[in-house]
């Protein structure tokens, strides 16, 4: 067995087991959260890396699953097995008329429209407080131990289907990649006009790319409604969120399979770390180191911290030894 | 609804465009010379405005007579940003241009609310509460005094634009960066230029709103928003458009405001961006 089959397999099982090694909850929530945001970079790649479409609203998505799945599951209690699907497909059809309208145009526009977007849907949902409950937010009724309900007293089933979707994620952006539609975006994102001329339709793969993207990121919305019990307009549409969201991507490298994942990990560390070094003690302080290393990655690592790892990795694959036994 | 709140709803619209005006205008110049979307001009705004709010607390210097101190500070403050932040992804793709402005609105909003607090501070002059009466309209001073300094430098830029050797040379650049070097015009001094103006308007655009508008550190979120929905509607580089533009805008968010609801006068205008798109997406100066 060579080193690049039994290294990520090991990788794998540490993450299985993780939970179980971690001395208390709290550091189950951040390897949640962890996974959490490796989702929503992953997603927000499709159409900001390999869409070249940065989008600064993808809390629009977030919060419209969110949004959407707990008032299904409050008003009809539907299980929120079946509205983890239906808060998906709510961004996804939200994300259409964005696509169709944008993805015609060259230019920033997209960008500043689904800033916009987030930032209407946000002053909508504390408008009609009847329906959303205002200011005050969603919450989940806690019903205990409820499989069915995707609810549990333990972080642990969390954990884990926070880290299915991870996987799912990431295994559905490299099927991507080499599809057909990767390989138009990634064409588009060369040069549009050359890619025009050949055929390909850009403005319907973007779109494409966009609903692709905003279905997984409704799903973990929803997922995140459901794991916290309570959603507020500020904390799932906030702009705080969608600029959270592609700063994890960025950090880790856009228009690449695994660097939002390392992203999210980097960015939850961090987050953490700011938390308890200032302890909230001094608003602002985190937000602004959050800026600084935004601009910082920019100026020094545009491409992210992916191409650091992917050789450390393959300086490690390279001397490992081949497992013997397990040739045949 | 009478006459007379629609009538007082139109007027308020129109002298608060005046501002709209000079920080989009600011916003198209730094966009048609230096080809960056400055995500960061609210925080310009919002720069201003702190600046003005502490020289009136500290040295008890009137708002008006602080435009004399802001704009060169936002000048200054504009060339710095240029030289050692934009200059270096000038070429870089527009994913990371935009993420650097996004970066730098969100360090200097987070830097204010560090400094600053998340107070909501006004600064209390002897004329905030003068008006005049039209009938039974009133007429804010404040807000006029805004609206017309606002048109006044607007003036001023265009007559610096159209009548100045600089300022031609600044137009040129917009239109075509290699022509201009064969012509001996150094484009990094004029991208110094037109970055430092943008931000000097925004100065501007913080010191006239004071007298009549709060200032906290999430100013600027409201105020580049709209910005942006006042360029694209006016077309991106033109400043006849985003005068016109900023005057809708601002007749529509303060008639949206007085028919839903307060809170939601940005969704109006978030409505006039999608129409725009929809519609007309080179904006209204440009080719339909």
């Amino acid at each position: 067995m060579s080193p690049r089959t039994y290294v990520p397999a090991g990788f794998l099982v540490f993450l299985l087991v993780l939970p179980h090694l971690l001395p208390n909850p709290f550091y189950v929530h951040i390897a949640v959260m962890m996974a959490v945001f490796a989702v929503l970079g992953g997603t927000w790649n499709i159409i900001g890396g390999y869409g070249g479409q940065l989008s600064l609203g993808h809390a629009a998505f977030f919060g419209t699953g969110a949004y959407v799945s707990t008032l299904l599951v409050n008003a009809y209690g539907i299980s929120p097995w079946i509205t983890l699907w239906l808060g998906g497909l709510a961004a996804l059809l939200l994300s259409v008329p964005v696509g169709i309208i944008c993805f015609r145009l060259q230019g920033p526009y997209f960008a500043i429209a689904s800033i916009g977007l987030a930032e209407a849907l946000r002053l909508l949902v504390l408008h009609f407080r009847d329906i959303t409950n205002g200011a005050q937010g969603l919450t989940v009724p806690f019903k205990g131990n409820a499989p069915w309900l995707l609810q549990f007293d333990s972080k642990f089933p969390y954990y884990y289907l926070a880290l299915v979707m991870a996987v799912g994620v990431v295994l559905i952006v490299r099927r991507m990649e080499r599809s057909r539609l990767g390989h138009y975006l990634v064409a588009i994102g060369q040069n549009q006009d050359a890619a025009e001329a050949l055929g390909i339709n850009s403005s319907r793969a973007k779109a494409k790319a966009l609903a692709l993207s905003a279905f997984l990121t409704g799903v973990a919305g929803v997922f995140y409604a459901q794991y916290t019990y309570v959603i507020h307009p500020d904390s799932v549409f906030g702009l705080g969120l969608s600029i959270q969201i592609a700063l994890v991507a960025i950090v880790g490298g856009v228009g690449t399979v695994l660097g939002p994942v390392l992203g999210a990990v980097i960015m939850e560390f961090f987050i953490q770390f700011t938390q308890i070094a200032f302890a909230g003690q001094y608003p602002g302080l985190e937000l602004m180191v959050y800026g600084g290393l935004l601009v910082a990655v920019i100026l020094w690592r545009p491409r992210g911290v992916i191409p650091w790892f992917a050789r450390l990795y393959e300086g490690l694959v390279a001397r490992l030894p081949a497992a013997r036994g397990a040739q045949a | 609804m009478d006459l007379t709140t629609i009538l007082q709803g139109l007027l308020t619209g129109i002298l608060m465009a005046g501002i709209y005006a000079l920080v989009a205008i600011g916003l198209t110049l730094i966009f048609g010379v230096v080809r960056i979307v400055n995500f960061a001009q609210g925080e310009f705004v919002m720069i201003g405005m702190y600046a003005t709010y502490w020289l009136w607390k500290l040295w008890g210097i009137d708002p008006y007579l602080s435009l004399l101190i802001t704009m060169p500070l936002l000048f200054c403050f504009g060339v710095l940003v240029q030289r050692f932040l934009f200059r270096p992804i000038l070429h870089a793709p527009d994913l990371a241009q935009i993420f650097m402005t996004v970066g730098i609105s969100v360090v200097l909003m987070n830097a204010a609310l560090f400094f600053f607090t998340a107070d909501f501070r006004s600064v209390k002059t002897a004329y905030a509460e003068w008006a005049l009466r039209l009938g039974g309209v009133t007429v804010s001073v404040t807000r006029l005094f805004a609206f017309l300094g606002a048109l006044l430098l607007a003036g001023l830029l265009t007559v610096f634009l159209t009548k100045t050797d600089v300022g031609k040379a600044l137009r040129a650049v917009a239109q075509d960066r290699e022509v201009c070097m064969l012509l001996g015009i150094n484009p990094e001094r004029m991208y110094l230029l037109a970055v430092g103006l943008g931000a000097a308007l925004a100065g501007a655009a913080g010191s006239l709103i004071v007298p009549f508008f709060y200032v906290f550190p999430t100013v600027g979120v409201v105020f580049v928003l709209v910005a942006f929905v006042v360029v694209i509607l006016g077309t991106l580089g033109s400043i006849e458009g985003a005068l016109l533009a900023a005057l809708i805008v601002g007749v529509a968010e303060s008639l949206g405001i007085l028919f839903a609801g307060a809170d939601l006068g940005l969704v109006v205008v978030f409505a006039i961006l999608v129409a725009t798109l929809i519609l007309r997406p080179s904006g209204l100066m440009g080719q339909a």
